[in-house]
């Protein structure tokens, strides 16, 4: 699947660096562009700081050096707005993070109610929308707890796409998943693919990434080791890919 | 089947023996010849015995043909109206004399228990407000990002629950209180504030940090503020968590209020002290007094069981 790149980068990062608190270094000189309109898969071995790396692109992690730029905004800058810069980045997380005392409708609602203010009837018909997008409307009024892990991360997802981010990070939104409920997930992300959505993927899912990727990365105890299609990277000889490779597969 | 009749056996088990508790209340009164008089009590809960309405100054009593009685002052000004009575004393014409009673009326009013009592519950109910207000700020502070935030929140638990409430009420009424003018009644709520914010404080910390952190970066990742993930997200499921414990914390504000009666508040406590000496009945008045807190502090509780069965809809 090959599909036409605006060349227009979104997302840039340059020489990021970052080194916890506890001395641990989890990202080494990473640099990627990601282009408007891309999908962009990360895999990785446990602990190469694949998270870490997404959670920098929207500022839930600092980091120690570089510099990341979003839609041309520096987000080290003293005059971003960084709340405003995760209204335009959306996040979706392994454990869902569903908010447990809302339902899913006022999940998905909430962040266009209380950040951008806007009118509840318009929001409400939005959400409405963005469920039945993800094939949730029928179970708009349950809480999370009543329904199913792939139910709850289909909210989640439909809770992004409420703030009309630019780009959405998916850090393996599949993982926490019983396996039959994988593909009902992985359709959802196909979807905003296919419309367009811009997407950076950490995930172990190999067919996800051969199938939707534009590009594919691959981390290792954070470095960036490789960068290519999909074609080219599933076929790649590279003796550190070849080796993790090796261990999933 | 079985397990239905031994809770059937339990009930009746439990009733045979409050029976017998509380016969044994009733004869260990008679063992020490103590002579119940509940009836004594009554009018010091709520006085129903006719009100005399007294002369305001020196005058004459006037009844009018339609029966309204009024008082002529002898050194002129208008005169006392009476606008109601049951029942005359003075009769038109009298000389009456300030302080005189001119009439009577039925009706009933609060006795000392009952405002005893009602003073107790405005105490706990103000302090209530503002140590919630007082807990929730200091909560957050407790688990805010800055350093001298925390040191405050830290001093202030610290010195509060090691210090015995006592004490407190004291220093507020004998040094905050006289600093800043205020009246006995506004020191005592200050202390009891003071004093369960503290404690509110902790719980508050406490469920804050049993929200999982995923929590708040889902709401940060979706553009909200600190302040907003704060009220929206993770406070509501902060206090949900922790109302059992706030329950227990403001039943403990309600019996401790009754050590303000120690700066002459006049709440249930102080109230059953005096009506002791007066009615000659403390079995009676003291009983009576533990049922009233008992009476508060259970409906606050069933109050708060109420709140937390709502809040139980996303469980
Ligand atoms: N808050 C933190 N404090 C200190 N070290 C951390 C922190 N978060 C992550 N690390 C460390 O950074 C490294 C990268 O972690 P990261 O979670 O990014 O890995 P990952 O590639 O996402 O792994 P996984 O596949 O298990 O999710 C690990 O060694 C981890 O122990
Ligand atoms: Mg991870």
């Amino acid at each position: 699947m090959t599909k036409s790149i605006k060349q227009e980068v979104l997302i840039q990062a340059r020489d990021v660096d970052k080194v916890f608190e506890n001395g641990c270094h989890a990202l080494k000189n990473v640099s990627l562009d990601i282009h408007r309109g891309e999908v962009v898969v990360i895999i990785g071995p446990s602990g190469s700081g694949k998270s870490t790396f997404l959670r920098t692109l929207n500022q839930l992690e600092t980091i120690s050096s570089g510099r990341i730029e979003i839609d041309g905004v520096h987000l080290a800058d003293k005059s971003t707005d960084i709340n405003k810069l995760r209204e335009e980045v959306g996040m979706v997380f392994q454990s869902f993070n569903l908010f447990p005392h809302k339902t899913a409708l006022g999940n998905v609602m909430l962040a266009p109610l209380k950040v951008l203010k806007r009118d509840k009837a318009e929001v409400e018909q939005e959400a409405k929308d963005l469920l039945y997008r993800v094939g949730l409307h029928e179970r708009m009024g349950h809480y999370p707890s009543r329904l199913s892990g792939g139910q709850q991360q289909r909210v989640a997802i439909a809770r992004s796409l409420a703030m009309k981010p630019k780009a959405l990070l998916f850090d393996e939104p599949t993982s926490a998943l019983d396996p039959e409920m994988v593909g009902e997930v992985l359709d959802v992300m196909k979807g905003l693919a296919k419309e367009g959505m811009t997407m950076v993927v950490v995930t172990h899912e190999m067919g996800f990434a051969r199938e939707v990727a534009d590009r594919v990365v691959f981390m290792e105890e954070g470095e960036l080791v490789l960068e290519e299609s999909p074609e080219r990277f599933f076929n790649s000889e590279h003796p550190r890919l070849q080796r993790f490779l090796g261990q999933v597969l | 089947m079985q397990t239905s009749s031994r809770r059937w056996f339990g009930h009746g088990l439990y009733l045979v023996i409050m029976a017998a508790l509380i016969a044994g209340v009733y004869f260990s009164g008679q063992k020490i010849n103590y002579s119940w008089h509940w009836e004594r009590l009554w009018p010091y809960v709520i006085n129903t015995e006719p009100q005399d309405i007294i002369a305001q100054t020196d005058g004459t009593a006037v009844v009018s043909a339609s029966g309204q009685l009024s008082i002529t002052p002898d050194f002129g000004g208008s005169p006392q109206i009476v606008p109601e009575y049951d029942k005359l004393v003075a009769r038109d014409g009298d000389l009456i004399f300030q302080g005189d009673t001119i009439a009577r009326i039925e009706g009933w009013r609060f006795g000392p228990i009952a405002e005893g009592l009602w003073v107790t519950i405005k105490i706990s109910f103000l302090s209530l407000i503002f140590s919630i207000i007082l807990g929730v700020i200091f909560g957050l502070m407790r688990v805010a990002h800055g350093q001298v935030w925390r040191n405050l929140a830290v001093t202030y638990v610290e010195v509060i629950r090691g210090t015995p409430l006592l004490v407190q009420i004291f220093i507020v009424y004998f040094f905050i209180g006289t600093v800043f003018d205020l009246d006995r009644f506004t020191a005592g709520v200050a202390a009891l504030s003071i004093f369960t914010g503290a404690y509110v404080a902790e719980i508050v910390r406490g469920g804050i940090q049993s929200v999982p952190p995923g929590q708040m970066e889902a709401a940060r990742s979706l553009g909200m503020s600190y302040a907003k993930a704060m009220t929206y997200v993770v406070m509501p499921q902060a206090i949900k968590r922790t109302l059992p414990s706030l329950a227990g914390q403001f039943i403990n504000l309600i019996k401790d209020s009754s050590l303000v009666s120690v700066i002459s508040i006049t709440d249930l406590t102080k109230a059953g002290r005096e009506v002791v000496s007066g009615s000659f009945a403390p079995f009676e008045v003291w009983f009576t007094v533990a049922a009233l807190y008992l009476l508060v502090t259970g409906s606050l509780s069933w109050a708060i069981q109420r709140l937390e069965k709502r809040l139980a809809a996303s469980d």
